[in-house]
C-alpha cells in the first residue's frame, strides 16, 4: 500500500503515488490516486499492449477468470507523465502474499499462471514474467493482476519466465509437498523466489529421479550453476526452442505442479475442530451469540483471527460480511480453502498467518510488501477473535492489556470470546506448565479491554464457562 | 536477437537448459498421451462426469 489508509482519504484529489512494490518493470507501474488503483503504461510498451488487446487474449483470460477487467481512463491522470495509456483495473479488496497462502492456494496460483501462459502462446503472445506476486485471490479464485504481463512471442525463443516460475512456484510447492509444508515460510525470506540450488539441496535425493522435479529443479539448478559465469549475450542469443517444445515444457510444468499433493492432517490443529470442548447445544449458543454481536457491529469487512477452518467466518459471511479467515495452522487453512472452493464461495478468503508474528513489511525500503497488520487496519470493520485470546495470553504469554491494545488498533469493533481458566481447553494449556497468569480472568479481561472499548455486549455462552463480548472502540 | 522486454533476469542456465529439459519431459508426456488415447478408444466417448466433493465443515472452538 502506498500510504496509510487514513492518509489516502484525506489527501488532495490531485495526489498520486506509485505503489512502492511496482518498480521492476519499465513497461509501466501501479499507482494510487484518491484511494483507487491505476496502472500507467509506458510508450515503449505500446506495440505489445496493442497486440495484447487485438489478439483476443484479454477476453479469453477474462472468460476464464484469469485476468482483471479494466477501463481506459484519461492519460493525464498518470502519476508520472507522460504515459501512453492509463488504465483503471477492477479494484481488489484484499492483497495477500504467497507466504500467506496454503499449499492448495499456491498450487492453484501456479496452475493459473501456466494456464495464462498456454492461452497466451495460442494467441501468439507469451507471459513475460511468472511472479507469484502477480497473482491475487478474488474470494478463492486466483487472478493475474498484472495487465502488462504479455508480450509478442518471439519465434523459437525459450520462455524468459521459466526460471521465475520454478523459483516462485515449483520449488516452494515441491518443498511443501515432499519435505514439510512449513517450508512454504521460506517465501517470506526469499521475495524473488526460492533459489533452485537451495531447493535441490533440501529435497529428498530420490526426487532427482522424478520425471518432473528431476529436470525442472535438479537439472535446472545444475545448469544455473554451470552457466553462472557465462557472458551475458552468448547464452541468450544461442538458446532456441521450437514452439512445440515450449508447449511441452508448459504441459510438463502443469503435470508436475498438479502432481504434487499435500494432505492436511497431522499438524497441531488439523483435527481440532473435531476435538474441542463444545457440544451441539453449546455450539448453537455460541453461534447465536456471535450472530447477535455481529448484528450490532456494522461495517462490511470482517477479519476472523484464529479462524481455524472458518466455521464462524461463514456465520459472518452469511450476515453479509466479506471475510478474511486467518489461521496459524497450514492444515486448517488448507481445509478451509478446499471447502470454500468446492462450495464456490467467494465471500471468504482463508489466509495463513500467525497473529503473534504477523507478516512484516518486506522488500525494498521495507515498503514493497505491506505488513499484515497494516492490511487488517486498512481493511477491517470488525475483527472476530473466537477461542483465540487464551492461546495468546497463556499459549504465547502475551499480557491481556497488550492483546486489547493490538485488537483496538486493528478495527473499530471486536467480537471476542473469553475462555477462563476453568475451561477444559485452558486447563490443557496449563497442564504442563506453571500458572504464571495471575491476571488472567474475566475481571482482568474487562479491565484490559475496557481501556480501549465500550463493552456493548457481554453474553455468557450457555452450557460453557465462556463469555462472548461485543466491543466498540472509543475513538 | 534481443529479448526486448525481458525485464526479469531469465538466467543464462535457465535459457540454455530449457530446450533439453523440454526434450526430456516430452518422453513421458508422449507415452501418457498414447495411453490416454488407447484408454479413450477402449472406453468410447462416454466419459464419467466429475462429481464435486462437498466437505462438511466441523464446528470450531477451543
Amino acid at each position: 500500500m502506498a500510504e496509510p489508509a487514513e492518509g489516502g482519504r484525506n489527501a488532495p484529489s490531485t495526489r498520486a503515488a506509485r505503489d512502492p512494490g511496482s518498480y521492476r518493470d519499465p513497461a509501466g507501474f501501479v499507482f494510487r490516486r484518491d484511494g483507487e488503483v491505476y496502472r500507467q503504461i509506458a510508450a515503449t510498451f505500446a506495440e505489445d499492449w496493442e497486440t495484447y488487446l487485438e489478439s483476443g487474449l484479454h477476453e479469453r483470460l477474462i472468460a476464464d477468470g484469469l485476468a482483471l477487467a479494466f477501463e481506459d481512463v484519461d492519460p493525464s491522470l498518470a502519476a508520472e507523465p507522460p504515459a501512453f495509456r492509463v488504465i483503471r483495473p477492477e479494484q481488489l479488496e484484499l492483497i495477500s502474499y504467497p507466504y500467506e497462502w496454503s499449499f492448495g492456494m499456491l498450487q492453484d496460483a501456479a496452475l493459473a499462471t501456466l494456464r495464462a501462459q498456454s492461452l497466451a502462446l495460442e494467441s501468439g503472445l507469451s507471459l513475460r514474467d511468472a511472479s507469484a506476486y502477480n497473482i491475487q485471490f478474488r474470494g478463492n479464485r486466483p487472478v493475474l493482476i498484472d495487465s502488462l504481463s504479455f508480450e509478442r512471442a518471439e519465434p523459437d525463443r525459450p520462455w524468459v519466465a521459466y526460471r521465475q516460475f520454478c523459483e516462485h512456484f515449483l520449488a516452494p510447492l515441491a518443498l511443501m509437498a515432499r519435505v514439510d509444508v512449513r517450508l512454504g515460510g521460506l517465501l517470506r525470506d526469499h521475495l524473488d523466489g526460492i533459489p533452485l540450488d537451495l531447493a535441490a539441496r533440501l529435497l529428498p535425493a530420490r526426487t532427482r529421479l522424478s520425471l518432473g522435479l528431476g529436470p525442472h529443479i535438479h537439472l535446472h539448478a545444475r545448469a544455473q550453476r554451470r552457466h553462472a559465469a557465462d557472458g551475458t549475450t552468448d547464452a541468450k542469443s544461442e538458446a532456441t526452442m521450437s514452439a512445440k517444445r515450449l508447449a511441452t515444457l508448459i504441459e510438463s510444468l502443469r503435470d508436475t505442479v498438479a502432481g504434487l499433493s499435500w494432505e492436511p492432517a497431522g499438524t497441531t490443529w488439523a483435527e481440532y475442530a473435531d476435538d474441542n470442548s463444545y457440544d451441539d447445544e453449546a455450539t448453537a449458543a455460541k453461534v447465536a451469540a456471535v450472530r447477535a454481536a455481529l448484528g450490532s457491529a456494522g461495517g462490511k469487512r470482517a477479519w476472523d483471527l484464529g479462524a481455524n477452518t472458518g466455521r464462524y467466518s461463514r456465520e459472518a459471511a452469511d450476515l453479509g460480511y466479506r471475510v478474511v479467515a486467518l489461521d496459524i495452522d497450514p492444515a486448517a487453512v488448507e481445509r478451509g480453502y478446499r471447502a470454500l472452493k468446492s462450495q464456490k464461495r467467494d465471500d471468504i478468503t482463508p489466509l495463513l498467518a500467525d497473529i503473534t508474528d504477523p507478516s512484516p513489511a518486506l522488500g525494498w525500503g521495507s515498503a514493497e510488501r505491506t505488513s499484515l497488520l497494516e492490511r487488517i487496519e486498512a481493511g477491517a470493520d470488525v475483527i472476530l477473535a473466537l477461542a483465540l485470546v487464551h492461546h495468546l495470553a497463556i499459549g504465547a504469554n502475551v499480557p491481556l492489556p497488550m492483546i486489547a491494545g493490538l485488537f483496538a488498533r486493528l478495527a473499530p469493533y471486536a467480537v471476542v470470546e473469553f475462555v477462563p481458566k476453568e475451561d477444559a481447553m485452558v486447563k490443557r494449556l496449563l497442564s504442563a506448565r506453571r500458572d504464571v497468569f495471575a491476571d488472567y480472568g474475566i475481571d482482568g479481561f474487562r479491565a484490559a479491554f475496557g481501556r480501549h472499548y465500550d463493552i456493548q455486549i457481554e453474553t455468557p455462552i450457555a452450557g460453557t464457562v465462556r463469555t462472548l463480548f461485543g466491543l466498540r472502540r472509543r475513538d | 536477437m534481443e529479448l526486448i522486454f525481458a525485464y526479469i533476469d531469465p538466467g543464462s542456465g535457465s535459457l540454455v537448459i530449457q530446450a533439453l529439459i523440454a526434450g526430456l519431459v516430452a518422453v513421458p508426456i508422449f507415452f501418457r498421451r498414447q495411453i490416454a488415447r488407447f484408454v479413450g478408444n477402449v472406453r468410447g466417448k462416454d466419459e464419467p462426469t466429475e462429481t464435486a466433493v462437498i466437505q462438511d465443515e466441523p464446528p470450531k472452538s477451543g
